[in-house]
């Protein structure tokens, strides 16, 4: 009896080695899914669009205390990092934006584009492709030369420089818009589209659009190439998004949007003192859409009718608590459930510029300027748009820090343009009225507006009472603004030569000061 | 089958009976040392009829025998005696000291062994040792009782983590904690969440779950030399618990009832005179006002621990039992804290088959539970508001009044500014509870089967079964950085499970008169499966439509409920250990494993192996010594230990996120992944002189940690976002040093003493060209980081930017500058003392006290930092009241001297999450009085009660110490590899004094 005890325990012993076969299987995650696993219902292609179109859009330390900031849409009462940051123009927060555009869009869709050019799924290659360019454009605006055409490949990867990121995104956008004219009741996208719902052709709009904005940022660096490539999105039996109905909205998928959070939970964010100048000067309807009048009338002392109160951005804060009774954001935001990425509103105004610049486009530049700021109105359900684009009498207001001593902080607007169309006025006039009307409706999606403020110089937006800015990362004059942020600090060591190509493709030093391909510095005409 | 047992039976009455063909009587006597010394513990066999005694604490015993019988008198350190019961009823024996050659040690696996062949260092602590304090988590107890044993303990109070760390870190992604092992088999220390500067509470740890009066002893496994034998996780070292068993002869109860009251040692230095600005969170006035002050340091009450526990053992010659029960329950410092522990063990062991078979099996279930363990850092953390509360307003109006109804019909915390770290610290406690709740059992059973004389068997299982609940409901209006608009609920229920089994045949055989050999062959299966549950964290999404409700039914759409699986790993391996002794006093040891692990799957890599090789050799029976000298011993061996990667790093799959969208794995693909490898040499000597009353152990070691397991950023343009090396190299270099001593072994006093000296120097030779250094914690003021030449636990903190003759730099509206994170210090003492001392007076009175030292290393206060953003520092008060502040400082714009200053723009500057941290960098150096206790046996024979003995005692923990900085240093946030040296708004420190009844039936 004991002898076969034995026996079982050392038979026990030895099968116990004959089982590792089982080892692979336990070390996967059964929480996890597999490739395999979303082959079921045809989810392995795209399940993952959800996520990336959701990576477009980023959080404070990528908008809010950067383009936001430096566009001057958002101010922050918070000096974070004794002060000195981002919106004092020394970088704190430098790849942020960047890593999740290559983590979260361009790493997976690589591998989505592989997955379904094995599968001959060629809209789903499309697809990716087009959000990666709308990605990788909107990075582009940060930092100029990216990783593009290379990106997947081994050992040092050289970045693109602007130029051929243009010409690689028009020529793709070729395929793209041609690929999906040529399925336009193709139905595979549906389930995976928060955004369109699966409708090819508003992704052809989307996809013109996008080649219209990416054609007018180069209309200073490129004007041939950007008239042609404009003109073609313009003419594309496809359309753009010339109604709200139309617009890219990005899903939040059940998320609260990133400011709600940013201003009432964390208190970090508020109005900034150029919406109280511009939109109080104009008297804009939209303000109650945008921001939440302030409880004390103290701080309005000089303009009651207009109860609203802005941070400057790049202010001197002495402390957090002195600026939190300034404007909060719409308590509205806090039922929104998506974000515009491109709107009807942007797509006229370019179509207002491109006028002026010479292309042919359906209105004239009046005309597309009255719809776009028409498009914004009804987009943020403002009434009163006629009124207001008869305004011709006012102008920005001056700003006043009323929580600060003396003229801390304190400026003068130097906006003299008013709203009302003049059609005596020059181009440069009309052009400082579209882009001012740009940079109001771009609220909430400010990285064009960041671009057009740098491509123009419009709005004449504010200088910061506080530049920290220091051979560091660059100087920024008193009377300037950031150009771009660095490139991230990992390249330098992680990829020595793709970096050094970088520096090189972007023309100038790898500071802050620099200016991108399409920010000329030249004449607007 | 049936006949077969009767016949069993049948023998086992003859066999019982046959004891009684002789006359039974009673023998007694006593057992003493050669010094007449009484041994209580000694063990009295009656080798014939395998009847057995033990001596009471005089060294009485007393045994049925008969004439012509053999007792055999043993006791551990000492040569056992042989006695042939005469006609005469009282054999007193008195044992010589052995001369160490005898002594059984537990090593690796729990096989015994004597200590004469181990080639490498262990240390034994005993029960009495250990339980002696009565702390509450008894891991504690461990500190200054051996050499090369780290302790730090968690700031979170009773039941919180300790960590515990043997001869140095050795990992960059692990950390370096030892194998616990209780009765030869591995157990789950699976430590919870620690916290960070930002905040966190410490979830406690596995080892609190044990018993400390089930603990017979604790052997130390120091080195891989030592563990090898356990694989990979014993790499780090061995805690191995031997527990209490049965022992033969009369039931023997145990009672133990104590109480120990606990209280703060310090609190940081605060100012009560200067209150805000308006309306201001900071105390930044500078005009005197006559406040309220003290409330700070009243707010914490005196805790009370209640530790019973019951035993009751005892068992014939077949079969011994052991059955405990022990309760803790705890209030601590903190109001509102409460941890309470229900314990059961059991125990028995059966000997079947004529005697060659023993099985034992042991239970140990526990139910812990902990409500409002203490956090640390600066969220959710209420001594931030306790602290730096604004000094002109009400503190005792704040903390009575800390809700109130809204117009919403709401609860609304009472709070006086909107800041991220400020909650009212009733609210915290009171509306965000935290209750963690851990049952847990360990069960096991042990066969061993003595085949031949020289063959035997030994086949092992345990199941190791936890079931753990971690809870924080935070109700609506919580601080809003952290909290939804209708509350926030943290929940997670978790399992842990290992199962162990195990199959070891043991040969022993005398080769020839001079060579002995003892082999060890054995295989070994280990399952384990961490963290599989379910997970729920609202965070700031809250929860839905209703306020206040915590349950699953009441969460937003967004609100992922997870399926959680934190690891599930399964080991195998096959082992063998052969001890070639020539002619007792030269030992060769060689051991080897061959590990398969399932997280090393794909790689080609899943199976490895390593080996050891030791020597040891007894000097003093090879050669002719001085007669001072009784006992001289070298040893030097070396060892190789691989260890495994973690789960599911080779092959990971993608993720389902709260919006029902897959996100796709973009970590790099990684099939060439190796184990880690450590590699550690060890020499040493041990000496004993003066007829083994004073005893030497030195141990020197080498330990090089390489290919370690790193998860890099991959570089942007590669397509991957992460990827995997081998990379990496730690080098641990140490000297252990033991002296044990009898120093009076009198009649009436004894004193014995043990003095332990550790020393190790850590460097980090090298992490991965890619990287400049690996960050481990910390916040934007200090951070914890290991990089390449550096060593663990280095701190990078926030300095002073000075010119060339060290002027503190000022800008131009004299404001202090600061530079980026420098090295500020190393959170590692240079080295440790630990003294221990036991002493007896007469057969009445015991003492023991332990005292421990630090000496070098340094820690960062970063309380003391925010406590001057806030204005409520002493300092920065006593600045106030002299109106500036005296400094050696120069204007950085044009060199100009600047000797004094304002407080307000210096201690603001120096202050908040961003300030200069360098002031609060202090030398870990302390001192301090761990451990005293004075022990009274009470006369019981007069009593005509049936209790054989009692003994009362006064406790004392953690009583003095000396130290700069102005918090324990000692005393940690994180219990992890992060942070170490940090505290940020921790639990202060606190010493305990109680008492202890001991009864004995």
């Amino acid at each position: 009896m004991r002898q076969n005890f034995l026996y079982v325990l050392l038979i026990g012993l030895v099968t116990m080695y004959s089982c590792t076969d089982d080892f692979a299987e336990l070390n996967t995650n059964p929480n996890q899914i597999t490739t395999e696993s979303l082959k079921q219902n045809f989810n392995h292609v795209g399940a993952y669009f959800p996520s990336m179109l959701k990576a477009l859009s980023g959080n404070q330390v990528m908008h809010n205390l950067n383009n936001d900031s430096w566009v001057k849409h958002y101010a922050t009462p918070t000096p974070f990092v004794g002060g000195v940051n981002n919106t004092t123009y020394y970088p704190r927060w430098i790849d942020q934006y960047w890593n999740r555009i290559y983590g979260s869009v361009m790493a997976p869709g690589r591998q989505v584009i592989q997955i379904a050019e094995e599968g001959g799924f060629d809209m789903f290659v499309q697809w990716t492709k087009l959000i990666q360019i709308l990605g990788t454009s909107r990075l582009s605006a940060y930092h100029g030369p990216v990783i593009y055409s290379n990106y997947g490949s081994s050992g040092d990867v050289m970045y693109d420089s602007e130029a051929d990121l243009y010409n690689t995104w028009f020529s793709e956008l070729d395929q793209i818009v041609s690929t999906f004219s040529a399925n336009t009741d193709y139905v595979g996208f549906k389930d995976f589209d928060a955004s369109y719902g699966g409708s090819v052709p508003h992704w052809i709009k989307m996809a013109n659009s996008l080649r219209l904005r990416l054609a007018m940022r180069i209309s200073k660096a490129n004007p041939s190439l950007a008239k042609t490539q404009g003109e073609k999105a313009i003419n594309d039996a496809g359309g753009l998004i010339t109604t709200n109905a139309d617009n890219l909205m990005l899903s939040l998928y059940g998320e609260p949007f990133h400011e709600v959070t940013i201003c009432f939970s964390w208190n970090d964010t508020r109005m900034s003192a150029s919406m109280e100048s511009i939109l109080g000067g104009y008297d804009d309807p939209r303000a109650s859409k945008y921001w939440a009048p302030v409880a004390d009338a103290s701080l309005v002392a000089d303009h009651p009718n207009f109860p609203y109160k802005g941070i400057l951005n790049g202010a001197f804060l002495a402390s957090k608590a002195l600026h939190l009774p300034y404007s909060t954001i719409s308590e509205d935001f806090k039922s929104a459930s998506d974000r515009k990425l491109i709107d009807a509103a942007e797509v006229h105004l370019i179509l207002a510029e491109a006028n002026l610049r010479g292309w042919s486009t359906p209105l004239s530049a009046q005309g597309h300027y009255e719809e776009g700021v028409k498009q914004s109105f009804a987009y943020w359900g403002a009434g009163g748009v006629d009124a207001y684009l008869a305004n011709s009498t006012g102008t920005p207001l001056d700003y006043d820090d009323v929580v600060e001593t003396g003229d801390v902080n304190d400026f003068t607007s130097r906006i003299t343009s008013t709203v009302a169309w003049d059609a005596a006025g020059s181009n440069e006039d009309k052009l400082e009225k579209i882009i001012t009307q740009k940079w109001i409706a771009a609220y909430t999606n400010s990285i064009e507006a960041w671009v057009d403020h740098r491509r123009t110089g419009y709005p004449k937006l504010p200088y910061n009472y506080k530049n920290d800015s220091n051979s560091d990362f660059g100087i920024i004059a008193a009377d300037d603004f950031m150009k771009r942020m660095v490139f991230p600090i990992p390249e330098k060591t992680n990829n020595p030569s793709g970096y050094a190509d970088a520096v090189s493709k972007l023309g100038g030093a790898d500071e802050i000061g620099t200016r991108l391909y399409w920010d000329t510095g030249a004449s607007n005409f | 089958m049936k006949q077969k047992t009767i016949k069993h039976a049948v023998l086992s009455l003859c066999f019982l009976l046959s004891g009684f063909l002789f006359a039974q009587k009673t023998v007694n006597g006593t057992v003493t040392d050669e010094d007449g010394v009484p041994l209580p513990g000694a063990t009295v066999v009656v080798i014939e009829t395998n009847d057995g005694a033990t001596t009471d604490f005089d060294g009485n015993y007393s045994i049925s025998a008969s004439e012509g019988l053999t007792l055999e008198i043993s006791f551990v350190g000492y040569e056992s005696q042989q006695i042939v019961v005469g006609a005469d009823s009282t054999y007193n024996a008195s044992l010589a000291a052995g001369n160490a050659l005898d002594e059984i040690v537990v090593s690796a696996l729990g096989i015994k062994r004597e200590e004469k062949t181990l080639t490498y260092s262990s240390q034994t602590v005993s029960s009495d040792n250990l339980t002696q304090a009565r702390d509450v988590s008894f891991a504690n107890s461990l500190n200054g009782r051996a050499a090369g044993v780290e302790i730090r303990k968690s700031s979170s109070g009773a039941g919180g983590s300790t960590r515990i760390v043997l001869r140095g870190n050795k990992s960059l992604s692990g950390d370096s904690q030892p194998l616990i092992v209780i009765d030869g088999i591995p157990m789950v220390n699976n430590r919870g969440n620690q916290p960070g500067v930002w905040g966190g509470i410490d979830e406690g740890d596995g080892l609190s779950q044990v018993n400390p009066d089930d603990i017979e002893n604790i052997t130390i496994l120091k080195g891989a030399n030592a563990s090898v034998l356990y694989g990979s996780q014993g790499a780090n070292g061995v805690i191995m618990i031997t527990t209490k068993s049965g022992e033969e002869g009369k039931t023997k109860v145990t009672v133990n009832s104590g109480v120990t009251f606990e209280s703060i040692i310090s609190i940081p230095d605060l100012q009560y005179d200067y209150g805000a600005v308006g309306a201001d969170k900071n105390s930044w006035s500078t005009t005197r006002g006559n406040y309220e002050s003290g409330y700070a340091e009243d707010f914490f009450q005196t805790g009370a621990n209640y530790v019973n526990s019951v035993s009751v053992s005892g068992g014939n010659s077949k079969t011994k039992t052991y059955f405990s029960y022990y309760n803790t329950t705890s209030d601590g410092v903190m109001p509102t804290f409460k941890y309470q522990k229900n314990n059961v063990s059991f125990k028995q062991s059966t000997k079947l088959l004529n005697d060659k078979m023993t099985v034992t099996s042991n239970i140990i279930l526990t139910d812990e539970k902990t409500h409002n363990r203490t956090p640390s850092g600066y969220y959710l953390n209420p001594l931030v508001a306790l602290y730096t509360f604004p000094r002109q307003m009400d503190f005792n109006d704040f903390m009575t009044n800390y809700q109130s109804l809204n117009a919403n019909n709401v609860m609304e915390q009472n709070i006086y500014a909107n800041y991220h770290f400020l909650s009212n610290p009733n609210w915290v406690l009171n509306k965000q509870p935290k209750d963690d709740r851990i049952k847990r059992a360990i069960s096991s059973l042990n066969i061993n089967y003595q085949l031949s004389e020289k063959l035997s068997f030994q086949a092992r299982a345990s199941y190791d079964y936890s079931n753990k609940t971690y809870e924080q409901q935070h109700a609506a209006t919580s601080n809003p950085t952290n909290t939804g608009d209708n509350g926030r609920w943290d929940y997670k229920r978790v399992n842990d499970e290992l199962f162990y089994a195990d199959g070891i045949l043991n040969y022993t055989d005398d080769l020839s008169d001079d060579i002995s050999l003892t082999l060890i062959a054995g295989a070994s299966i280990q399952h384990q499966q961490f963290g599989e549950g379910v997970n729920v964290t609202s965070g700031n999404d809250g929860l839905l439509f209703y306020a206040n409700e915590f349950n699953f039914q009441n969460l937003p759409t967004n609100v992922q409920v997870q399926s959680a699986l934190g690891s599930r790993i399964e080991k195998q391996a096959l082992f063998g250990n052969a001890v070639i002794g020539y002619k007792d006093y030269l030992f060769l040891d060689v051991a080897g494993r061959n590990d398969y692990a399932s997280t090393l799957a794909l790689t080609g890599n899943e199976s490895y192996f390593y080996p050891s090789y030791g020597l040891s050799a007894i000097i003093s029976q090879m050669v002719e010594l001085p007669e001072i000298i009784s006992f001289a011993k070298i040893r030097a061996s070396a060892a190789s230990v691989g260890n495994e990667v973690p789960f599911n790093r080779i092959n990971p799959q993608n993720t389902v996120t709260a919006a029902g969208a897959v996100n796709r794995n973009t970590q790099k693909p990684f099939t060439d992944l190796k184990p880690e490898l450590i590699e550690t040499t060890e020499f040493g000597i041990d000496v004993r002189f003066l007829n083994n009353k004073i005893g030497v152990d030195l141990a020197i070691y080498n330990i090089k940690s390489t290919d370690q397991f790193l998860s890099l950023a991959a570089p942007s343009g590669s397509g991957f976002t992460t990827y995997f090396v081998n990379a990496g190299e730690i080098v641990n270099k140490g000297v252990e040093l033991s002296l044990s001593g009898k120093i009076i072994e009198k009649q009436n006093l004894s004193w014995t003493s043990t003095f332990n000296f550790t020393k190790n120097n850590n460097e980090v030779v090298e992490i991965h060209p890619e990287i400049s250094g690996l960050g481990t914690g910390g916040g934007d003021a200090v951070q914890s980081r290991f990089v390449a030449g550096g060593s663990i636990g280095d701190m990078y903190i926030r300095m002073h930017k000075r010119d060339a003759q060290g002027r503190i730099l000022l800008d131009d509206s004299g404001t202090p500058l600061s530079t980026d994170h420098m090295l500020a210090g190393n959170a590692e003492p240079d080295f440790s003392i630990g003294w221990a001392n036991n002493f007896t007076l007469g057969d009445k009175f015991t003492a023991g006290f332990i005292i421990n030292g630090k000496f070098g290393g340094e820690v960062y206060s970063h309380t003391e930092t925010m406590l001057n953003g806030f204005g409520v520092s002493a300092r920065s008060g006593a600045a106030r009241d002299a109106g500036s502040l005296s400094v050696n400082a120069a204007t950085e714009s044009t060199g100009a001297a600047v000797s004094s200053v304002d407080p307000v723009k210096w201690y603001t500057a120096l202050g908040d999450r961003n300030g200069i941290g360098e002031p609060y960098v202090y030398d870990r150096t302390n001192i301090r009085l761990t451990q005293l206790s004075i022990g009274y046996n009470l006369d019981t024979s007069t009593l005509g009660l049936p209790i054989e003995s009692a003994n009362i005692s006064l406790i004392g923990n953690n009583l003095l110490y000396s130290a700069e900085a102005p918090f324990d240093p000692e005393v940690a946030m994180s219990t992890s590899r992060s942070n170490q040296g940090i505290d940020n708004f921790n639990l202060p420190s606190t010493r305990t004094i109680g008492m202890n009844l001991r009864l004995t039936f």
